[in-house]
């Protein structure tokens, strides 16, 4: 008999998130197994759990899902967990803490896709704002758009912290090759005055921008917003917006809502939680990843 | 339809193992059910909630699996399940905390069949040393090792005390009779080592506890058993896969390693496994079980 497919979602909170739950189950996983309040030195030990219980070709049907709320640590527990093991025992792992990574993959994703067909340019020296770039998706995403060649600034209400935020992104996720920058929330009207790409990725029912901040966006091409709650980020922008011109727009700039980006973001998920599955050898996998996959739901649904 | 098969998995630990589950859900069990933090006065409302939803045929589908890192809880915890069942509400229980009981059952009876094959001998006939002796694992060997006869210490590599204690509380609960020891530099091993006939090695994965040197002065060494499959080594010279290997040095000694140990170890844990769901009267099983379950194997 074949082995049954097991998920070992990890987490540091006090629960998983039931959407990782429900993506890992219909995504073909059999048993998802919650492993809760794991520090990240509980890692190592785990892992290697894992590994010694099953034969290679076992542990080929088995993988380890890492959730939490923060992304550097759940980089560094995906690190810690393939440095655990010793082939051929080896597992699948891939992290998504908060949905983040493949959330800030579907919104570069979907942008990049306006900005090609909108305005048949890329993010390549464009200026963006990550505005509320402090969290989680804002981190992963103003990376991706980064390494995309993008002129990035995160914009918090605390300089310090913003500044905390963008050298991390640039140290830690960036590895040194990036440089986003930092900016503060007050000074907004001025930044919003040169931006080719807006983020917005605040807290549910805070308003980022506003419609004067939107009417003296001379050059703004595409605003994405992740917000699926009313009030949107950005006002005027519907969650359902796909690619719709914005609101009292003064350069024909097109929007992106939660609903479209979660789309994207939904199948991105649920291929990497397959490719775990499907892949003959282990995959590690983090945003860089869903970015590619988020990439090519895109390219191949035209 | 059939009733799915359930094993409800107690641990008091904030976490289960991951070893545990992929084990269960390679046996065959179709929900596993984990449940954390379990402390041991829980486990009586626990039982009766297990056994009192589903019919005498739909609890023999049921099923209790008890794990942790302590010994003395996990037979605290499955005494405490059994006197929780009312029949004909009865589910069977394994204990297994870290994998002790079966590790040590696997790591003993590979030992045991070694001694027999390559020396004649029999557990009885011998002086054991337990390395990493006050852990769960080493608990587990020494008191299989005492109570198939063979005069067995555990070893602590910091205090004679704690040696001493956790030998005394386990004679007590388990009818054995262990003896604790110290030993923390090279010389204190060599010494110990100098006069037994098996040593068992259940330190922290990763470290290596008996050195080459050290290993050449245990003089009537006839087997040695090693459970740590991290390089390095426990004992210097045991590969992993080591299964009946002569070491280098003492002469004629004889080596196991932890994945040999490992292969048995896993098929004890699926047979018992299997056990708790095949068996028409529900069964409750410790390392003793393991132990018969392992000799068999081997």
């Amino acid at each position: 008999m074949e082995k049954q497919f097991i998920l070992h979602m990890l987490t540091t909170a006090k629960n998983l998130s039931p959407f990782d739950v429900n993506m890992a189950l219909d995504a073909g996983w059999v048993a998802a197994i919650p492993y809760i309040n794991v520090e990240p030195s509980e890692v190592k030990g785990l892992i290697q759990d894992v590994i010694f219980s099953r034969s290679p070709k076992g542990l080929n049907r088995t993988g380890i899902f890492i959730g939490g709320r923060d992304t550097k640590q759940a980089r560094d527990m995906l690190k810690t967990a393939k440095n655990s093991m010793f082939p051929p025992f080896e597992v699948s792992v891939f992290a998504d803490p908060s949905g983040a990574f493949t959330t800030a993959a579907g919104m570069v994703a979907t942008v990049e896709n306006e900005l090609d067909t909108k305005f048949n340019t890329t993010l390549e020296g464009k200026n963006l704002l990550a505005l509320g770039g402090t969290g989680p998706v804002g981190q992963a995403a103003a990376v991706l758009a980064a390494q995309a060649g993008a002129n990035v600034r995160i914009i918090g209400r605390q300089l310090d912290k913003a500044q905390h935020v963008a050298d991390l992104c640039n140290d830690e996720f960036g590895e040194g090759k990036i440089s986003i920058q930092a900016g503060l929330d007050s000074d907004k009207s001025e930044y919003i005055k040169t931006a080719d790409v807006v983020f917005a990725t605040g807290a549910a029912g805070i308003e980022l921008l506003s419609a004067e901040h939107i009417a003296s966006a001379a050059q703004l091409k595409v605003a994405a917003d992740i917000n699926a709650v009313p009030p949107s980020g950005i006002v005027g922008l519907d969650a359902f917006d796909n690619g719709k011109e914005i609101e009292g727009t003064i350069s024909g700039a097109v929007g992106l809502g939660a609903l479209a980006i979660g789309n994207i973001k939904y199948q991105t998920q649920s291929q990497l939680l397959k490719q775990m599955i499907e892949s003959e050898s282990p995959v590690f996998l983090h945003f860089e990843h869903a970015f590619e996959v988020a990439r090519q739901i895109i390219k191949t649904s035209k | 339809m059939p009733k799915r098969s359930i094993l409800h998995m107690l641990d008091p630990m904030p976490n289960n193992s991951p070893f545990d589950i992929n084990m269960a859900v390679d046996t065959g069990f179709d929900i596993l059910m984990p449940y954390n933090n379990v402390k041991l006065e829980d486990i009586h409302g626990l039982t009766q909630d297990a056994i009192f939803s589903r019919s005498p045929a739909g609890i023999k589908r049921t099923g209790i699996f008890i794990g942790g890192r302590d010994m003395g809880l996990a037979m605290d915890m499955i005494d405490a399940a059994k006197q929780a069942m009312v029949p004909p509400f009865e589910v069977s229980v394994l204990a297994d905390p870290s994998g002790a009981f079966t590790t040590a059952a696997a790591l003993v009876a590979c030992v045991e069949k070694q001694l027999k094959d390559h020396h004649g001998k029999e557990l009885k006939d011998c002086k054991a040393l337990v390395f990493g002796g006050t852990g769960p694992v080493g608990i587990a060997t020494g008191v299989i090792a005492s109570l198939a006869g063979a005069t067995t210490a555990l070893v602590d590599h910091m205090s004679l005390d704690a040696a001493n204690d956790v030998a005394k509380e386990y004679n007590r609960r388990c009818q054995s009779t262990l003896s604790g020891a110290v030993a923390n530099s090279d010389e204190e091993k060599a010494l110990l080592i100098a006069d037994v006939d098996i040593i068992f090695c259940t330190a922290k994965a990763g470290i290596q506890v008996l050195s080459s040197e050290v290993l050449a002065q245990a003089k009537q060494l006839k087997v040695a058993g090693d459970v740590n499959a991290v390089p390095p080594a426990g004992i210097a010279g045991i590969k992993a896969t080591d299964n009946g290997i002569a070491l280098d040095q003492p002469q004629g000694a004889i080596g196991v390693g932890a994945l040999a140990v490992g292969n048995v170890k896993y098929q004890v844990q699926n047979k018992l496994l299997q056990f708790t769901l095949d068996t028409d009267k529900p069964v409750y099983l410790d390392f003793r079980e393991a132990f018969d379950k392992a000799r068999e194997i081997v």
